[in-house]
């Protein structure tokens, strides 16, 4: 799995590649990199899945955990482009009664600046 | 430079910022117009009243103005509905103007029943103007700005009351001279300029305010235009509005009631001078209400808040009323008058109009109008319809008439009293309802909506696919055994269904369901799949058979090793707590496959073997399975909480191990939990504090019964408001002297953090939600919400943490900040 951060708007955006999954842990996760943003005064975060195939609990635990640290400083994380598939497990497991997710970037981007 | 010059001469004195001088000015000059002119019209009033009719006639003028007010108000509600504000002031200025002159002009003909007319339009003058005055403060202000700069400005009223009375008394040539008249004219129209100068300020903000909402902002709430009626109905809807107008009307009450024994003694005592004496009078009792006004005002809301600072003056007029109804002499009468309108005029004033700050601009103006000028002088109504059978007694001396007065008197100030208790509790309740909460916990929300062991499971089943079928079909049996293997589930398992019509796990996908896929044998009922499985592990010689397939797996490595375990850990999770094979769980625990470990984590949280909890906790060191290890120690609930309580305390234990303890803790949330949590943050390791502090408010949010020591939270809400302090010298120091911005984004950083910890430990120990609330909108509302926060606060905190507290949340510049911060640092009381 591999990270790549961006800034757009004051809206950190991170583009994931591959997939999250526990054997693939790196020595800094998911959830770090976002602490790590939300430390330096930044409050919107976009997770950008365009090029994740699938994720594993482990995953669902760093988004979670993302979210909760962003949500608890008053920020906004959100989800942008994930697979049908993966959609649908969110669905399944309301997820998505949580998790903002929107189909592309630039929807998701607008939804930061409504807010 | 001319703006420099009076802020550095008014800065040390009131509290008011550069921005704010102007407006501040205007308002001052504004009240500071109304009162001159009234007290010099005031004056006349009284001396003309005894002149010409005596006290016996005070209570049907009391009468008559109510009435007369009646209609005013009426006509007033009408009038403002059809024209803007602004215009309707400065015709009410012209009205008088004129009046002030007409009754110059027939006070030359000596009508008896001038000085009645003169008296109600005298009232029907401080009452409309005066209310008009409050109407456009309570427009521009905030309560925390009110609070600030009321003092200021109300000493603008006084001074004027001071100017106006000794203008009277100074020029005053007869015993009833109707020529100050003309002075008070020539006020008006000074008056009328100043409020064209407010009106010209606030068109120019409301086009900025404009700009800015434009930008996304917050709109301001425009209030609307009330009538009379709309007005009435508004406040007897208003639990909050209704006890005001008590307030008000037994406040007046017993104003008319001290007014009439005021006017009665001094009709006895004095010869000739009337004007001159009341003058005077007034002026005195305004010096005394400027003093009070500038020195205690602010400081005594401050010091006691809006609670005690609204009793003052009904105690005070309770001793005073007790007095004067032991000895009715001239002295008593000035200073039950003086008390009166001293207080009134300085304090009674500010707080009264503190009361309807937090109320919302529409329903405050309608409110306003109503008490301000209905009530007001329906009270003056009711005060002389009190006296008119106690005149109607015909009692052989006037003492006697000031000693039942003062019986009814007390007896009224002691329902003030109980009422004002009821209405600054109310105070408090509608200030904290401003603010509105802007999120929640989201670890509450997420454990509210979602289900993460159903979510975890449901991801693995899917990723389970790839490893293999077995592995898959362990998941599928787990979920059907949990019950939860729902249709919509199937239909996403089935959303790549290859891969199950070519297994046997076709039968997972025909209960209850429509097939989506061609089945080979006979369907298999859930519970039928269940109970049989069931049986077969609980065999021995399952057990026996199958514990040296699992010895074998535990001696492979590889890829496929790793997903032979992975299997054998989950299947572990399905057999009963006493069987030998659990046993093998410790080994495919601290398997070095993440994987592994995770399968044998979640059988392990199953069976709560409480010999793994060692390991459970070492894993807590490995990010790729911490929140599976985390999660697993949750499980076990309030029966390890000791053994976590120890790894906690133990200095020797990675920091960071101690910190996830923490958070495991609060995750069970119980008294205990909370307990040992206390505890070790009573032991004042810094580095554990934040984890401390998040884990007992992540209990406060989920479990609001849980009791926590207030003596240790307070402490360490005292050391981490120190903490603020020396962050912000600090901070305030690198900048001065240039340093690089890492350090200060590190100083920032911390400085984000206590304030976040102080808040959290606040919410241990006050009600939490209204902490919460407070604390969300300081750190992101708007210019107003910031205020009604600290004002709730103000409201909700003890003296000593509010005084440490405010310094820190407070609108201040820098510099004042840091002044203000030295000063605490050596001084911070004890909480």
């Amino acid at each position: 799995m591999e990270i790549h951060a961006r800034e757009k708007d004051d809206i950190i955006i991170f583009d994931i590649e591959g997939e999250i999954r526990r054997s693939d842990v790196s020595d800094v996760t998911l959830h770090q990199l976002v602490k790590d943003q939300l430390d330096g005064g930044k409050r919107n975060i976009l997770l950008n899945f365009r090029n994740v195939e699938f994720i594993d609990s482990f995953g669902v635990g760093e988004i979670l955990a993302s979210y909760i640290s962003t949500h608890n400083l008053g920020g906004k994380l959100k989800i942008a482009k994930i697979s049908k598939k993966l959609y649908l497990v969110f669905q399944v497991t309301m997820l998505t009664k949580v998790l903002e997710i929107f189909d592309d970037e630039e929807l998701a981007l607008q939804s930061f600046i409504a807010d | 430079m001319a703006k420099n010059l009076i802020f550095k001469i008014l800065s040390p004195l009131v509290n008011v910022k550069p921005s704010e001088l102007k407006v501040s000015l205007l308002l001052f000059s504004y009240f500071f117009l109304v009162i001159a002119p009234y007290n010099i019209i005031k004056s006349i009033r009284n001396a003309s009243f005894l002149d010409e009719l005596g006290y016996i006639w005070l209570p049907f003028a009391y009468l008559l103005t109510a009435v007369v007010i009646g209609f005013v108000v009426a006509f007033h509600s009408k009038i403002q509905v059809k024209i803007s504000r602004y215009l309707l002031i400065t015709f009410s200025l012209i009205f008088f103007l004129f009046t002030c002159l007409i009754f110059r002009i027939f006070s030359d003909y000596g009508w008896t029943g001038l000085p009645i007319i003169y008296w109600v339009w005298a009232n029907v003058f401080i009452i409309v103007l005066n209310t008009q005055f409050w109407i456009i403060v309570n427009d521009i202000l905030n309560p925390r700005e009110f609070k600030r700069l009321s003092g200021f400005f109300i000493s603008g009223g006084i001074l004027g009351g001071i100017v106006g009375g000794g203008l009277a008394g100074l020029l005053a040539k007869t015993n009833v001279d109707y020529d100050l008249l003309y002075l008070a004219a020539g006020l008006l129209i000074l008056c009328a300029f100043v409020v064209y100068l407010i009106y010209r300020w606030q068109k120019r903000l409301q086009t900025v305010e404009r700009k800015e909402d434009k930008k996304g902002e917050e709109k301001s709430e425009i209030p609307s235009k009330p009538g009379f009626r709309d007005s009435l109905i508004t406040v007897r809807k208003h639990k909050y509005l209704r006890l005001i107008a008590t307030i008000v009307i037994l406040t007046l009450v017993v104003s008319t009631l001290v007014d009439f024994q005021f006017n009665t003694v001094v009709e006895e005592s004095k010869g000739g001078g009337l004007t001159r004496f009341f003058g005077f009078f007034n002026a005195g009792m305004m010096v005394i209400a400027f003093l009070l006004s500038l020195l205690m005002t602010s400081n005594l809301f401050k010091r006691y808040g809006v609670r005690l600072t609204l009793l003052l003056y009904p105690l005070v007029l309770l001793l005073c009323s007790l007095g004067i109804g032991v000895a009715a002499s001239l002295f008593m009468a000035i200073l039950i008058k003086g008390s009166d309108k001293s207080l009134s005029y300085s304090i009674n004033r500010s707080a009264r109009e503190l009361l309807y700050i937090p109320i919302s601009p529409d329903l405050k103006y309608k409110a306003m109008v109503f008490i301000d000028m209905f009530v007001d002088r329906f009270s003056k109504g009711i005060g002389g319809l009190i006296l008119i059978p106690i005149i109607a007694l015909s009692l052989p001396s006037y003492e006697l008439y000031i000693r039942i007065v003062s019986v009814v008197a007390s007896a009224l100030i002691f329902g003030w009293i109980v009422f004002t208790t009821r209405v600054s509790r109310e105070f408090v309740n509608t200030v904290k309802q401003k603010l509105s909460r802007k999120w929640e916990r989201a670890d509450q929300v997420i454990a509210e909506e979602l289900d993460m062991d159903y979510t975890k499971l449901v991801f693995d089943t899917l990723e389970s696919k790839d490893r293999s079928l077995d592995l898959y079909a362990m998941h599928l049996f787990d979920l059907m055994k949990q019950g939860r293997l729902t249709p919509e589930l199937r239909d996403l398992i089935a959303y790549d269904t290859e891969d199950i019509k070519a297994s046997s796990m076709g039968a997972f996908f025909e209960v209850d369901h429509t097939p989506m896929m061609q089945a080979t044998d006979a369907p298999i009922h859930e519970d039928v799949l269940k109970k049989e499985i069931q049986e077969i592990m609980s065999l021995d010689v399952y057990q026996e058979v199958i514990t040296d397939y699992v010895d074998k797996v535990l001696s492979e490595e590889g890829e496929e090793g790793e997903v032979a375990k992975m299997e054998v850990a989950k299947s572990i999770g399905f057999l009963e707590p006493s069987s030998p094979l659990v046993e093998r769980l410790e080994n495919l625990l601290l398997d070095e496959s993440p994987d592994v470990s995770k399968y044998a984590i979640e059988s392990v949280a199953r069976l709560k073997k409480r010999e793994y909890v060692p390991l459970l906790i070492c894993k807590l060191h490995d990010p790729s399975i911490r929140e599976d290890a985390s999660s697993a120690l949750e499980k076990y609930g309030i029966k390890i909480v000791g053994t976590l309580a120890d790894y906690l305390g133990d200095e020797e234990e990675d920091i960071e191990l101690r910190k996830i303890v923490a958070s495991v803790l609060a995750r069970i949330g119980t008294q205990e939990t909370a307990d040992f949590l206390l505890w070790e943050l009573e032991e004042n390791k810094r580095d554990l504090d934040t984890a401390l502090i998040d884990a007992l408010d992540r209990i406060r949010s989920e479990k609001p019964d849980i009791e926590f020591t207030k003596k240790i939270i307070t402490t360490k809400t005292r050391q981490e408001i120190k903490t603020y302090y020396e962050l912000f010298i600090e901070f305030a120091k690198t900048e001065s002297e240039g340093k690089v911005e890492e350090r200060l984004n590190i100083l920032y950083r911390n400085m984000s953090r206590t304030m976040m910890n102080i808040f959290k430990l606040l919410g241990l120990i006050y009600p939490h939600e209204d902490i919460v609330k407070a604390h969300q909108n300081i750190q992101t509302g708007t210019k107003d919400s910031v205020a009604y926060a600290i004002e709730s606060l103000d409201n909700t905190l003890h003296k000593e943490i509010r005084d440490a507290l405010l310094p820190i949340i407070e609108d201040l510049s820098k510099e004042d900040r840091l002044k203000a911060f030295l000063a605490l640092r050596k001084n911070l009381p004890k909480f």
